[in-house]
């Protein structure tokens, strides 16, 4: 692109350009969601299967919650090293996802302390809140029709003992992230392969 | 009447590098090279005008250990834009209609 004039039409043009081109660099691999979303539905079903079964695996599965916050840290810096760019709601949005890690490791605390079998339908509450709220930013619908689904299953999980409630807490992981991460990661790969 | 258009912004790099920035909180200095598809030099001189004008904040920092340029569209930079814009509207559709 050199410098010089050129008419009002093809300013037009060429600013709707730049703003498309900075709008497609809004890229997300989709894979935090995916590991989210299998975590959840791994421990919600072994819960589950605890309970159905009469089994002790001798440990809180809950705890690999911890765990995957590692390597979903290391990914991030990395993501965040290589950028080139920050984009407006980027902070909005880092402070709503560490608002809600907040708040789900503190209802945690809470249940392991005073034992909240009936708190099931506080945490998918929670989970539709910053998934309905980035779906929303971001124009992605998967994650609205995530974030509603969470916000029916909880008010499902009101009438339904704590065994039901870990099957519809599944159905919150993959509606909420499962589903979204793996549209997001499907985009993401079409993506790469028109700029190839 | 037609509404003078800003020299400053009737440009097609500058105006390419205003577009992109209105768009994002800020950007490096290789990620508008990539997107507008122009040399280094040339990035760098407008870029500098656009300095000079006061429409873009410009930041010269080190990320991990090499050099890094960052820029920013600013308050004055938006307001220019925005009246940029109205300027072309008024020329397309001159009955404002």
């Amino acid at each position: 692109m050199k410098e010089q004039q050129f008419s009002t039409e093809e300013s037009l043009q060429l600013i709707g350009e730049m703003i498309g081109k900075a709008k497609r660099s809004y890229v997300s691999k989709g894979i935090a969601s995916i590991v989210w979303g299998i975590l959840i539905i791994f421990c919600s079903i072994i819960t589950w299967g605890q309970i159905e079964f009469n089994i002790d695996i001798g440990f809180d599965i809950w705890l690999l919650l911890l765990l995957a916050l590692l390597p979903q840290v290391y990914f991030a810096i990395k993501e965040k090293r290589g950028k080139t760019f920050i984009g407006h709601d980027e902070e909005t949005m880092h402070y709503i996802w560490i608002s809600f890690t907040v708040c789900i490791f503190i209802t945690s605390f809470y249940n392991s302390r005073w034992g909240g079998e009936s708190s099931t339908t506080l945490i998918m509450m929670l989970y539709g809140i910053p998934t309905f709220i980035t779906g929303g930013i971001f124009k992605f619908k998967p994650m609205i029709i995530g974030g509603i689904t969470c916000w029916a299953i909880s008010i499902c999980s009101i009438y339904t003992p704590f065994k039901t409630d870990m099957l519809l807490m599944a159905a919150c992981g993959l509606f909420a992230w499962l589903i979204p991460g793996i549209i997001l990661w499907k985009r993401y790969k079409k993506q790469q392969q028109v700029h190839v | 009447m037609f509404k003078d258009l800003d020299p400053i912004l009737h440009s097609q790099l500058r105006l390419a590098v205003i577009s992109l920035l209105i768009s994002v909180k800020e950007a490096e200095f290789t990620f508008l090279k990539e997107k507008t598809n122009s040399t280094a030099g040339n990035l760098s001189v407008q870029i500098n005008k656009l300095k000079d004008a006061g429409y873009i904040e410009v930041v010269k920092q080190f990320k991990d250990n090499y050099p890094q340029t960052v820029c920013k569209i600013s308050a004055k930079g938006i307001e220019a834009f925005e009246v940029y814009v109205n300027a072309l509207k008024s020329y397309m559709n001159p009955s404002g209609e």
